[in-house]
């Protein structure tokens, strides 16, 4: 008897340390208190779990701008994230109340969020203090904010305005070329001036981060704290990682302790304006690629059909002569799956898209898993040859279709600048 | 001139590519302000740092931080002199006069540790009163909480004389406090000469940055972060027990159950538009392989025409994929809205992120190496962008000059200036003549 109700004891000890320990390494985790409440769907659990889903999905909230936005734009961006990210239940959507309300429903989405994918290790590797001088391969200029697609054009607009920005962004395009020019001789220098002084085994030098950190001392305070606060937060992952199973088996509870609602009802809309925004415009690009190549296709292939099969009557019949086109029959069939797999496999080995730490070394003796600078200085080039390739291929197109446009009219010489 | 939804759409994609650009800029400029900085000569406050970073200002050891225990000076070997002379001559060169200087940096600067209090292990808290003295000399306010704090290394039991007499050079006339805790101080002030003020150069990286160290401290937490990383990402592999996994699977299983709807979310709607672009690309240049090459015999033809005949029926099978996917989103749209668009770049659904604590290196050998690196990286990403504008713009220009049927000028400025935008990237015109028939 005793030892039975020793083993339940510690199986419910066992529940609050390992939501404590979720807790930890969380940013903004809150107690197990709430968790509890939110189970029987207390609304007084409802706002720290909204705060907690608001750091966990987006990527822009920190400390400091986390409390003070507007709980409403939390919210909505909590709900407008779960969509986009797939979430099924729509309960969480449809309630149209702000803040006070279901906070069983964030507690069954915060488990969503964990359960699908390492979300725990997502966020530390996110907010990971980085020391040294990361450099990743693959640079995307993307634009920081919201797309502007509410913008607001005071008149019309002439093709002149659109020729002026263009011309802008070319300018921007050289001035962020010599500016990283000017980066990187700098980068080099304190790598020279500072060989030496770091105590790793395979370089010596200092990065940016750690001078910075010895010129500054109060510098060298933040680092350790947010290094302090990593280590506590990696600990919490393990312990959590080490006792989730009790949480699992706690949460069917939780979605058993859910009012069977009507499941089946497809969502309503919500009430946010629909604004077709790139998701849309990108199918439609995509769309509009796709149908252009398919005419190209037809336009090469339907002539070569007719060809071969006027030829292929006087080719004769031998049995060779069917072996021969089963073969190529086959190969080319091998050819074109490899080349379907090749898209449907994620972009690029995955070792290239994490950030490398930059590192200066004269004799190469690379480790397992270290970049060389001079092999990705090859790729970039195959890389960029090949953009160049597919712009100047579309520049080609354009100039052709608008010669056809243009050609219609008579009476018109068109003179193409020199250079061309 | 602009029908103006066409407008709306082009200035908008034109304006997020410029505001791309602008936040890069700002990156960069940020970084280089930073680094500037640092090649610069460092502004430093002589009493509080030094090159070869002693630990933080963190309590080290009790033993060490309040006691005034003379220490007993100890023989050292020659190295240790030698360091020292380097770093005597360092901190020699280190001092300056600072005018201004907040007196809250000093107050909240906790007792650092100067080479001198380091140094001055030979039992001499002389460092004190004559940190004293430098602090009445050189600044208005009084630190008394500094003269206090010894936070003296035993470890290093290194001669005092060298450093002390460098000390010794500033007036040490209100040097006060000549407690009982000097005796190596006396000899040494004899040979102290008259204080002329210091040298006031500075440190400089370029002469001073292998004398740098990194803090005991902080290099402490850092092997502790990577060991903590190690264990994590060996955990994750190795994977948790099968009753955890088979628990996260039912659980995700019920919860779909109960609640129903399961659309392809946004995030995997604009995944899959990603790839079928990588697609069309791929396939296009396949298409343009086979075309470049003219067929040598019958069996090359054959071949030929079954690959062209192979990629339609790809490009078939994706456009049929991609009906599907717009009439998803028509439907009951999960808009992809940007948060949600930052978020899948982070949080790659279904948890495909591959998480490295090891630090890879990308190992350079020269400076003109990593700027032929940073150069390719920049021209690559401005590459894609030029592309996707020109795809927008052929989207939207195209159509137009084919539906404009006036052809009097306006059509010809269109004609014109499309021309320039598509075909030259915009940095050449072309003129046109109206070549009338003579009179």
């Amino acid at each position: 008897m005793g030892r039975r109700r020793r083993r339940e004891d510690r199986a419910a000890g066992a529940l609050p340390e390992a939501i404590a320990a979720l807790s930890r390494s969380l940013p903004a985790g809150p107690s197990p208190e709430i968790f509890r409440r939110a189970k029987f769907d207390r609304p007084e659990a409802a706002p720290a779990l909204w705060q907690l889903l608001f750091r966990v999905l987006s990527p822009l909230a920190t400390d400091k701008t986390g409390a003070t936005l507007v709980p409403e734009f939390q919210v909505r961006l909590v709900k407008s994230v779960l969509r986009s990210q797939g979430y099924p239940r729509s309960v969480l959507a449809q309630r149209s109340e702000g803040n006070s309300q279901s906070s069983r429903e964030l507690l069954l989405a915060l488990s969503w969020l964990l359960a699908r994918g390492p979300l725990l290790e997502q966020l530390l590797a996110q907010s990971r203090v980085q020391l040294g001088d990361q450099v990743s391969l693959f640079e995307v200029l993307a634009r920081p904010g919201p797309p502007a697609s509410c913008m607001e054009i005071e008149g019309p607009v002439d093709l002149h305005q659109v020729q002026w920005l263009m011309g802008k962004l070319r300018i921007r395009w050289r001035q962020l070329l010599s500016s990283q020019q000017e980066h990187c001789s700098l980068l080099s220098k304190i790598h020279l001036y500072t060989c030496g002084s770091h105590s790793h085994q395979r370089f010596s030098h200092l990065s940016v981060a750690e001078t910075e950190m010895l010129r500054d001392p109060d510098n060298t305070q933040q680092l350790l704290q947010a290094l302090e606060c990593e280590n506590v937060r990696l600990e919490a992952a393990l312990e959590w990682r080490r006792c989730e199973l009790v949480f699992w088996q706690w949460m069917d509870t939780v979605l058993g302790a859910c009012t069977p609602g009507a499941p089946a009802v497809p969502s309503q809309p919500l009430t946010l304006p629909v604004i077709p925004e790139r998701g849309l415009g990108e199918l439609e690009l995509v769309a509009w690629e796709l149908q252009a190549l398919q005419e190209e296709l037809q336009e090469a292939a339907e002539p070569r059909r007719a060809a071969w099969e006027a030829q292929v009557s006087s080719l004769g019949r031998g049995p060779e002569w069917i072996t021969a086109r089963k073969t190529l029959q086959e190969t080319v069939e091998q050819e074109l799956t490899a080349l379907q797999r090749s898209w449907e496999q994620s972009g690029g080995p995955p070792q290239l898209q994490r950030p490398h730490r930059l590192v200066r070394s004269k004799d190469g003796t690379p480790g397992p898993q270290d970049l060389q600078a001079a092999e990705m200085i090859r790729m970039l080039r195959t890389q960029e040859a090949s953009l160049d390739g597919s712009l100047r291929q579309l520049q080609d197109q354009c100039q052709q279709e608008l010669a056809r446009l243009a050609g219609t009219l008579p009476g018109l010489i068109w003179i193409l600048a020199p250079g061309h | 001139m602009l029908p103006a939804e066409c407008a709306r759409r082009l200035m908008a994609e034109i304006q997020g590519a410029l505001d791309a650009c602008s936040e890069r800029q700002r990156q960069l400029e940020r970084s280089l302000r930073v680094s500037r900085r640092l090649l610069r000569a460092w502004d430093v406050d002589p009493e509080s740092w030094e090159p070869a970073g002693t630990p933080i200002p963190e309590p080290p050891p009790g033993s060490e931080t309040k006691e005034e225990d003379p220490a007993p000076a100890c023989a050292q070997s020659l190295q240790d002199l030698k360091e020292l002379e380097l770093l005597t001559q360092a901190l020699e060169k280190a001092v300056r006069v600072r005018k201004g200087m907040s007196s809250a940096r000093q107050r909240d600067r906790t007792p650092s540790l100067t080479s001198a209090s380091t140094v001055a292990t030979a039992g001499t808290t002389a460092s004190a009163p004559s940190q004293a003295s430098r602090q009445a000399g050189n600044r208005a306010s009084a630190r008394p909480t500094k003269g206090t704090h010894q936070a003296m290394d035993p470890a290093k039991n290194l001669p005092a004389h060298k450093l002390l007499s460098v000390r010794s050079k500033t007036p040490v006339g209100a040097g006060a406090g000549t407690t009982k805790h000097e005796p190596g101080l006396r000899d040494q002030q004899t040979t102290a000469p008259s204080a002329p003020p210091r040298t006031t150069e500075a440190f400089t990286l370029k002469e001073k940055g292998t004398l740098l160290q990194l803090p005991v401290a902080f290099r402490k937490a850092v092997s502790k972060n990577s060991r903590l990383w190690a264990q994590l990402s060996s955990m994750q592999t190795s994977d948790s027990t099968d009753a955890t996994r088979a628990a996260k699977a039912q659980f995700l299983q019920k919860l779909q159950m109960v609640s129903g709807s399961s659309r392809p979310s946004a995030a995997e709607i604009e995944a899959e538009a990603r790839s079928l672009r990588k697609a069309c690309a791929l396939l296009r240049l396949r298409m343009q392989e086979e075309l470049s090459v003219a067929p040598a015999d019958w069996m090359e033809e054959y071949r030929c025409l079954l690959t062209l005949e192979g990629l339609q029926a790809i490009v078939e099978q994706c456009l049929h994929r991609l009906q599907e996917l717009q009439a998803a989103v028509m439907g009951g749209l999960p808009e992809p809205c940007a948060a949600g668009k930052a978020t899948q770049a982070s949080l790659p659904c279904g948890g495909k992120a591959d998480l490295s604590w090891s630090p890879q290196l990308l190992l350079y050998s020269s400076t003109q190496e990593l700027q032929t690196l940073a150069t390719l990286k920049l021209r690559v990403a401005m590459l894609e962008q030029q592309i996707h504008l020109e795809k927008v713009l052929m989207a939207e220009l195209l159509p137009l000059i084919r539906t404009w049927e006036p052809q009097g000028a306006p059509w010809l400025a269109l004609c014109r200036a499309a021309y320039s935008l598509l075909c030259q990237g915009g940095e050449r015109f072309l003129t046109i003549l109206r070549d009338d028939p003579a009179d």
